[in-house]
């Protein structure tokens, strides 16, 4: 799939992802050794968005589960579709009757509609969700489980069984096993501690905001229409009202609609009257907001 | 290389990273597959395979990087240390060397024209074997170089050297060359002796760092909570910090593990209308655990004060495990710092708590009357829900303990914990007056270390509750 680290950092940076060679290094591995890999880090510094990259230039299928509290084995993996098997009994209950009609007792009835299992449970009743989709594809695909953590830790160890041997047994239908090994990207924001065994398991890689020289290459690349002048203002703002003690500090994702929304704006320098104004771009907190609003000349001195 | 790694790895364990076996495995796989040629990737490589806490980084940077070496940044170290390099003469010297009548050793054709990185192996395979493994203050570092530096054969290597002198007076140099050259000789051989002192240092600061590092942590477990001094307090934050998490995990388990439970009919008849009536999906009752309402009673004055602090932090962090969290601090004056941790960050309220609250800080403990200010002011708030929680080595200076308040207090709540930093052998003993206190506890601990510390939160976060329900 890739031939060399240099190569994994050379496809992603044409798909616009700016990969340090810690990601580029660890892309490679996972693909090498067929290994998950864990991402963890804070919001906002492009955890999702590599995996979305790394299909794309595999020009694989992404396939993605979203964690959230609850979330069980039916969501992740598969589920009937009982309704739909109701409403079939109840459409072909004429040939059902049919079926059992020459059936001299009860059990013969029952044994001749258990004959026809197969037909209520079959793949057509059966919805694949996002585990059972990456296992059965027919091509290979990368499979995105995104923010890991928010779900219970109950589910962690299910996830870590399915990872581990890439099949996936469903009673009535038997196991099906994994046509292609998919490559998984599980992302973290470390709401909480995940399992060891997950962890094991996976390659692990921590992403952390960049540093000024490589956002100030982000943002270039991804709002092409800045000039650099004020693309290195904005890193430096940034850079700052990051290293304040704030409850959410401002992540890559948000310093590039800042970017975009001073563009759009027409700026060409950054003034204390227009950070201010566009501030809500980048801080979403009030308290946050009052904070840097009363540090501005701090933030804006070079 | 395998075998490096694998040292690498130990010393990691031994700095308390938690490496399993198939880890390792897949840190050899994996640096096999990218190859060692890159000294960034190799490490991204084992730190990707290895590192699976992003705390844990900073020991694996350090250890890191004094097990493999920067070669280049070494090489460069080198050339600074011979000063302005001499190119007529190194070109000399390298064409001498190329001429085969000479026959030099292989050590000083190393020494002649060797780069940083191979003169560091030379040097690292002379080592194996000088017992360096015993190598532990900083003054053995010279007897330890002058070891390694033995090991070389300096007569075969001064013969040679004299060899080439010879041949180029032969030669018609005069005096002014010769001498350059000869001076030339001297600053590489002097680099090449400051290079084996550099590399016994870097195996000090080794072996240094990891008794060191282990010595602390285990230490901090279990040393008496009075006895930290400022930088431990610190460290101890984090590990606090990671108890809490620890607590709270097997929390999500066991409320998971609960959803099993009687059928739920409203539930499940309301679900069935989808199916035409019929109960495809059976919802469960779920059985509501009730959390308790927590109130802890610290006593601040100087003595217990560390033990107070992390008790704050730990309940606090634990804070979504108790449906109510209420803090009052004691010297002899009582008063709710609840207040605090609603609107600063816990680290920020346990500081206000420790002194800042309106009370006064400097007086003598008087449990008594602390707790009688408590029964007039809150008894009416206390019910059957709430658990006590109280922190204080019940010294009571003389004063009187007023027993009855406590048990007046434990009349009204599900029951009283009293923690108390001191070992048990001084309860009752001098001014102590916790036999007298003991009775309206439903049990008393000893809490000297944070170990212990831990235990009864964990206990009273997962098991307190479940007795009497």
């Amino acid at each position: 799939m890739f031939d060399s680290v240099e190569d994994v950092q050379q496809r992603f940076r044409r798909a616009s992802y700016i990969a340090s060679r810690r990601i580029a290094t660890v892309v490679f591995l996972a693909a090498r050794m067929g290994r998950p890999v864990l991402i963890e880090g804070p919001a906002g510094v492009g955890k999702t968005e590599l995996a979305k990259t790394l299909a794309d230039i595999t020009s694989r299928p992404l396939i993605r589960l979203q964690c959230y509290e609850g979330l069980d084995e039916g969501k992740a993996l598969y589920e009937w579709k009982y309704a739909k098997q109701l409403l079939y009994t109840q459409l072909l209950r004429e040939r059902i009757g049919e079926l059992i009609a020459d059936a001299p007792s009860l059990p013969d009835a029952v044994a001749k509609i258990a004959g026809q299992d197969d037909a209520f449970f079959s793949h057509r009743f059966l919805s694949a969700r996002p585990l059972l989709m990456a296992i059965e594809a027919d091509r290979p695909s990368v499979l995105l489980v995104d923010e890991i953590d928010k779900a219970e830790p109950e589910f962690e160890a299910f996830l870590l069984e399915v990872l581990s041997d890439f099949q996936v047994s469903v009673p009535e239908l038997g196991t099906i096993k994994a046509k292609h090994i998919p490559l998984v990207v599980l992302t973290s924001n470390n709401a909480r501690e995940l399992s060891d065994g997950l962890k094991r398991r996976c390659l692990h890689l921590f992403i952390d905001f960049p540093a000024p020289a490589e956002e100030l290459e982000i943002i270039r690349l991804k709002v092409p229409e800045i000039s650099s002048q004020l693309a290195t203002a904005v890193v430096h703002a940034v850079e700052k009202i990051r290293a304040m003690d704030l409850r959410k500090p401002p992540s890559v994702s948000e310093s590039l609609d800042w970017a975009r929304s001073l563009v759009i704006l027409n700026a060409r320098t950054l003034d204390a009257a227009l950070v201010e104004s566009t501030l809500t771009m980048l801080v979403k907190y009030e308290k946050d907001l009052e904070r840097v609003k009363g540090a501005l000349d701090k933030v804006l001195a070079t | 290389m395998d075998q490096r790694i694998l040292e690498f790895i130990g010393d990691l364990r031994r700095a308390e990273i938690r490496i399993s076996p198939s880890e390792a495995l897949d840190a050899l796989g994996a640096t096999a597959e990218v190859g060692f040629t890159d000294r960034e990737t190799f490490k991204s490589t084992l730190a990707a395979t290895l590192i699976k806490e992003a705390r844990d980084e900073e020991t694996f940077d350090r250890i890191f990087n004094l097990y493999f070496l920067d070669l280049e940044a070494l090489g460069e170290g080198l050339k600074k240390a011979l000063g302005p390099q001499d190119p007529a003469v190194q070109a000399l010297l390298d064409s001498l060397a190329g001429e085969e009548d000479l026959d030099l050793d292989e050590m000083t054709e190393l020494l002649l024209q060797g780069q940083g990185s191979e003169m560091e192996m030379a040097i690292r395979g002379r080592s194996q074997g000088a017992g360096l493994e015993r190598l532990m203050y900083f003054l053995q570092v010279g007897h330890f170089s002058r070891r390694i530096y033995d090991r070389f054969d300096w007569s075969a290597i001064e013969r040679d050297l004299e060899k080439i002198m010879k041949m180029l007076e032969q030669r018609g140099l005069d005096p002014g060359q010769l001498a350059r050259i000869r001076n030339y000789m001297e600053l590489r051989l002097e680099a090449f002796r400051r290079m084996i002192r550099q590399h016994v240092e870097r195996e000090l600061e080794r072996q240094a760092w990891r008794q060191g590092e282990k010595l602390t942590r285990e230490v901090l477990a279990e040393k008496p909570l009075f006895a930290l001094t400022p930088e431990e307090v610190a460290q101890m934050k984090s590990v606090v910090a990671r108890l809490a998490r620890k607590i709270k995990d097997a929390l999500a388990l066991r409320q998971r593990q609960e959803r099993k439970g009687r059928i739920d009919s409203r539930r499940t008849i309301r679900k069935s209308l989808q199916y035409g009536g019929i109960p495809m999906e059976v919802m469960l009752r779920r059985r509501h655990r009730e959390k308790p309402k927590l109130i802890t009673i610290c006593d601040v004055s100087d003595s217990v004060r560390n033990a107070s602090r992390f008790m704050l932090q730990l309940v606090w962090s634990l804070q979504e495990c108790f449906s109510r969290v209420r803090s009052y601090a004691f010297v002899s004056e009582i008063a709710e710092v609840t207040q605090a941790f609603n609107s600063l960050p816990v680290e920020r309220a346990i500081e206000w708590a420790l002194k800042g609250a309106p009370i006064d800080y400097h007086c003598r403990s008087d449990f008594g009357y602390a707790f009688n200010r408590f029964v007039r002011t809150e008894l009416d708030t206390l019910d059957k829900k709430t658990t006590i929680l109280v922190l204080g080595d019940a010294r009571n200076n003389y004063n009187d303990p007023q027993a009855w308040t406590l048990r007046l207090i434990r009349e009204r709540v599900k029951g009283v914990i009293w923690l108390n930093p001191e070992g048990q052998w001084g309860w009752g003993v001098g001014d102590s007056v916790m036999p007298l206190y003991a009775p309206s506890c439903d049990f008393v601990k000893e809490c000297r270390t944070i170990g212990q510390l831990a235990e009864v939160v964990d206990n009273l976060v997962h098991h307190w509750w479940r007795r009497g329900r």
